[in-house]
């Protein structure tokens, strides 16, 4: 049986950045202790449930997770540990704010093992971080960098986001430049989502004057940066490995893999999710409310689904074509029968003579140009409109 | 009844100007119904209507009034439709009545719709009572609305009665004047049968139900009809009168109004404005004013679903039932596949008809330009009627085109001229009248081509007027002009759906407002995409859709793909209401750009 992965959400920021569409933000601190004994009574249950009680990664993302006091990270660490069996060999990473990382708090996570760090840096430009609300300068972020590798956490990841306000083509090559000169092994490079779900993408949507929202580069401009990361980072020894994701070192996350490659992981927290197999092996979907009171107030799970034969095909496709390393036509033969496959063999041939995808070695690869237009390439794999 | 009891009445009003509102209180006021039961009324019609498939048309509504002299009188009410496109059924619903009530808003004044039915009352012997509505509003100028009355229709303006349909206030005053000022209908009851049609719907379990007003003679239950302009003959098997509930009744003679059913399956076979009969004793003539209506406005309809072909047909066939104004036949085009070309009276009925099927029917469709039908006459001689440009002939094969032109009447406030002379100016029409119908208000008249009314001159005339113009026209004949077929291409080939006929000399400058037009409907894709306008060979205007740099979703919080899938399957969806050309995908609006060019840019 495959390991568990176990995601745990902590929602809890000192302030709101301005591009967040996540459900985290600012609550009293008395919240942080009710939640983590909700969290504590959730993973007893799930323990119950979940059909594999050996963890390969653990990853706690936010909102801030290093706002935690550190007694709690104790208190949550020894539950895990009561309720799973984590491996020796566990990728345990938290996500931190630079400036937002107190020496005790860092002490407490090397005693609970945690052996991976993932900074929401976003920007090495001062005024981009101060736009959209980040409180950290760059000589705060790169003191924090090196401070925990220091200390003995061996990874270290830095996100990054292309389509800040005020940033430029230049400005943005600065920040990968600063990148590329710090010691840490992986980099999650992402593109502004402008949508209705933060204040920044609405803003941009209605064309109004708030949040820098007039200063935010164009679509295809972020195009370009996205682009040009790929090709820095390239050129300075990183491997890409997932639409968003570079390591050098080979220090690619073994979670943030899990959700490409349909891995067994379990979310638990605020709006959190999993994908658990029943005893015949089908995939069963389920996630937790978006809502901290609601959540504090009654456990509940959500969305509960198991997926049908043709949506594990799917999902195959739109989540393995992410990965660099594609999608291997011989494994999915495998797992879905070769008349199942041969059904998407005109989609790949034509998306391959668009230059979106490319196939070698028997498996299916995005193009550079087709990860920019992933969701067209994507939406082709989907069978049915629409599902219930 | 004593033909001398009777007075038969339509309400001529500009939308907006209270003409419901007004029925409503008349019918409550003669106990037709009280206001709570014409709530209940209603509601019972829709249920009927949910639960049986049934359309229920109050179309003509009789009330017994008790008048002040002690008699008490049958009112029809006589309903008309509110538009232009429906000008031909107005005047048969008119031909029904003796009189009618001109509804005048009391602070916005006579508008050319009501002005030209107006005038078709008047032109059809109708008494006129003019009655100024919604006098309680603050805006209300009583005497400056009878003086409009006296210079625009050319009545008394002090016979003007002032009401506010909504407080009720004055509106017993109508029902006297209705019965004092109005003369009671003509016609001998014994004469042989002439009855006029003036309405008829399908209704699922009894058939086509007409409405029609006995001019003479007597129609009774169980008589064998005939209708005048085919011959053919019917039983009646059941009449009525609705008040507005339905009543069986057994006779309408001379003078009265009311519903027959007569085993009719075909709504196309009751022709409005047709004569009925008797069989056995015909009356030696029809009653004048029958026209078989032409449809003016023609489009494609296609389904986004080519595999919806048949529904699309089923579709059409049902509503057939119910309007027998609009024709289709089968089309086929490169680049929609199976469709149907459709005739219709006007662009708001084209829009009616294409609401309902998608409403209705649960139809996606796609509707291409509407256009009018030419009359082409061939270098050979001979003479072709075209009015899908996919079907026009080569030019050098073409002698001479003629298209439709008709006469509009606009009335509007003196300020807004300028602006509308430079309109119909840059629509190629010619001016006839310029008058000053009050000190403000301006009648003007044109002679236009259909062609450019049909394309977007109501939505330019309601901008440049800021709604303060009203039109109102009639088909006035030809011009001989210069017409070509403009071809659009998309990534370079020709998309036969978007062909549109220009007037040569306005090509270019058409051609660039839709290409333009095209351009900001048409979504970025994968590549980027060329549209062209042409003549023939010569590109006439160019316009590229830049190629979609970026789609992806970036960032996976905490595993959730559901939401991956959900935008996925959204995007697809949104495609899937598009039609795939080659491998561009054009949004059902692009194949209407053409109405839309001169909105304002969105981009």
């Amino acid at each position: 049986m495959h390991p568990l992965g176990l995601y745990i959400s902590v929602p809890f920021c000192r302030s709101k950045c301005t591009y967040c569409n996540f459900a985290s933000g600012v609550f009293p601190a008395s919240y942080m202790e009710r939640y983590i004994g909700r969290l504590s009574e959730d993973l007893q249950s799930a323990a119950a449930f979940t059909p594999a009680n050996t963890l390969d990664s653990i990853y706690l993302g936010g909102g801030t997770p290093s706002l935690l006091p550190p007694q709690l990270f104790t208190t949550l660490f020894r539950t895990i540990r009561d309720q799973f069996e984590v491996l020796q060999a566990a990728e345990i990473t938290v996500e931190c704010a630079p400036g937002q990382l107190p020496d005790d708090t860092l002490q407490a996570m090397l005693e609970c093992g945690v052996n991976r760090i993932s900074f929401g840096v976003q920007s090495f430009i001062d005024q981009e971080a101060r736009a959209t609300g980040r409180l950290h300068t760059r000589a705060v972020a790169l003191a924090d960098l090196r401070r925990v590798q220091q200390a003995g956490i061996a990874r270290v990841n830095a996100d990054l986001i292309a389509g800040l306000p005020y940033q430029t083509e230049q400005s943005w090559l600065e920040s990968l430049q600063v990148l590329c000169e710090t010691q840490v092994d992986h980099a999650s490079i992402y593109m502004l989502e402008v949508d209705d779900d933060s204040r920044l993408g609405k803003e941009v949507l209605n064309g109004g004057a708030r949040y820098f929202a007039p200063t935010v580069p164009s679509e295809d401009a972020v195009a370009e940066m996205y682009l040009s990361a790929i090709e820095t980072l390239a050129s300075a020894g990183w491997q890409q490995y997932e639409i968003s994701n570079f390591a050098r070192n080979r220090a690619e996350s073994r979670h943030n893999k899990k959700y490409w490659q349909r891995e067994p992981y379990l979310g638990l927290g605020v709006d959190a999710h999993s994908l658990l197999r029943n005893p015949d092996g089908a995939a069963v979907r389920f996630a937790t409310t978006d809502d901290l009171e609601g959540y504090l107030q009654s456990p509940a799970w959500y969305d509960r689904r198991t997926l049908t034969q043709q949506e594990e095909l799917e999902e195959a496709w739109f989540l393995g074509l992410r990965l660099n390393s594609g999608v291997s036509l011989r494994k999915l033969e495998a797992e879905f029968g070769t008349a199942a496959i041969a059904a998407f063999r005109s989609v790949i041939n034509e998306l391959l003579e668009d230059g979106l995808l490319l196939e070698s070695n028997g498996s299916i690869q995005l193009t550079p140009h087709g990860r920019l237009l992933s969701n067209n390439v994507f939406e082709r794999f989907l069978l049915s409109g629409v599902s219930a | 009844m004593d033909s001398k009891l009777i007075r038969n009445f339509a309400i001529i009003a500009h939308i907006d100007h209270g003409k419901s509102t007004l029925s409503d209180r008349l019918l409550e006021l003669t106990g037709a119904l009280t206001a709570r039961e014409m709530q209940a009324q209603v509601l019972d019609a829709m249920d009927l209507e949910r639960e049986r498939g049934i359309t229920i048309k109050a179309h003509a509504v009789r009330m017994m009034y008790p008048a002040k002299d002690g008699q008490t009188y049958q009112l029809n009410l006589i309903d008309t439709p509110g538009h232009v496109d429906f000008s031909y059924e107005v005047s048969r619903s008119l031909a029904s009545c003796e009189g009618a009530l001109l509804v005048v808003d009391a602070s916005q004044g006579v508008e050319a719709q009501t002005l030209a039915n107006a005038y078709l009352a008047i032109n059809h012997g109708l008494e006129i009572i003019p009655v100024i509505n919604k006098i309680d509003l603050p805006s209300a100028d009583i005497p400056r609305t009878r003086e409009m009355v006296e210079q625009t229709v050319g009545l008394d303006g002090n016979d003007a009665i002032p009401v506010s349909a909504k407080t009720g206030q004055g509106v017993p005053d109508i029902l006297e004047a209705i019965v004092h000022r109005l003369p009671p209908p003509k016609g001998d009851p014994g004469a042989p049968l002439q009855a006029l049609i003036f309405d008829s719907w399908f209704d699922a379990y009894r058939g086509v139900i007409v409405l029609a007003r006995v001019v003479n003679g007597t129609l009774r239950k169980g008589a064998k009809i005939r209708l005048m302009s085919n011959g053919r003959v019917f039983n009646v098997e059941s009449m009525g009168v609705l008040t507005p509930k339905p009543v069986e009744i057994n006779e309408l003679s001379a003078g009265e109004v009311g519903f027959f059913v007569a085993t009719i399956k075909n709504v196309s076979d009751t022709k409005i404005g047709d004569t009925v009969t008797e069989d056995d004793r015909p009356a030696d003539a029809p009653l004048p004013g029958f026209e078989d209506i032409k449809p003016m406005v023609f489009a494609g309809l296609y389904t986004v679903d080519s595999h919806e072909h048949t529904l699309l047909r089923d579709a059409l066939e049902k509503l057939r039932l119910n309007d027998s104004s609009f024709f289709f036949e089968p089309e086929s085009s490169a680049a929609l596949g199976f469709g149907f070309r459709c005739g219709f009276l006007g662009l708001l009925h084209m829009e009616i008809i294409q609401e309902r099927l998608e409403r209705e029917f649960n139809l996606d469709l796609i509707t291409t330009a509407p256009s009018v039908r030419y009359k082409v006459t061939m270098t050979d001689g001979t003479l072709l009627e075209v009015d899908n440009p996919s079907r026009w002939p080569d030019p050098s094969e073409i002698e001479q085109v003629e298209e439709p032109i008709i006469t509009a009447t606009i009335l509007t406030n003196e300020e807004y001229v300028g602006g509308i002379l430079k309109l119909v100016e840059e629509k190629r029409g010619r001016q006839k009248n310029f008058e000053y119908v009050s000190p403000t208000r301006v009648m003007l008249t044109y002679e236009l081509p259909l062609n450019e009314i049909v394309l977007d001159f109501y939505d330019r005339l309601k901008s440049v007027s800021r709604g303060y113009a009203s039109l109102d026209y009639h088909l006035s004949g030809t011009w001989i002009s210069p017409m070509v077929k403009m071809d659009i291409l998309v990534s370079g080939e020709p998309v036969d759906a978007l062909s549109i006929i220009v007037h040569r000399d306005h090509a270019y400058e058409r051609g660039r407002a839709l290409v333009s037009k095209m351009r900001e409907l048409i979504p970025r894709q994968q590549f980027e995409v060329a549209i062209q306008a042409a003549i023939g060979a010569k590109i006439v205007a160019r316009e590229t859709v830049s190629a979609l740099r970026k789609n992806v979703l970036a960032k996976c919080y905490g595993g959730d793909i559901s939401r991956k899938r959900k935008l996925l399957e959204k995007q697809k969806e949104g495609k899937k209401r598009m039609k795939r050309i080659g491998k561009v995908d054009i949004p059902q609006e692009a194949f209407l750009a053409v109405l839309k060019v001169g909105e304002e840019s969105s981009r």
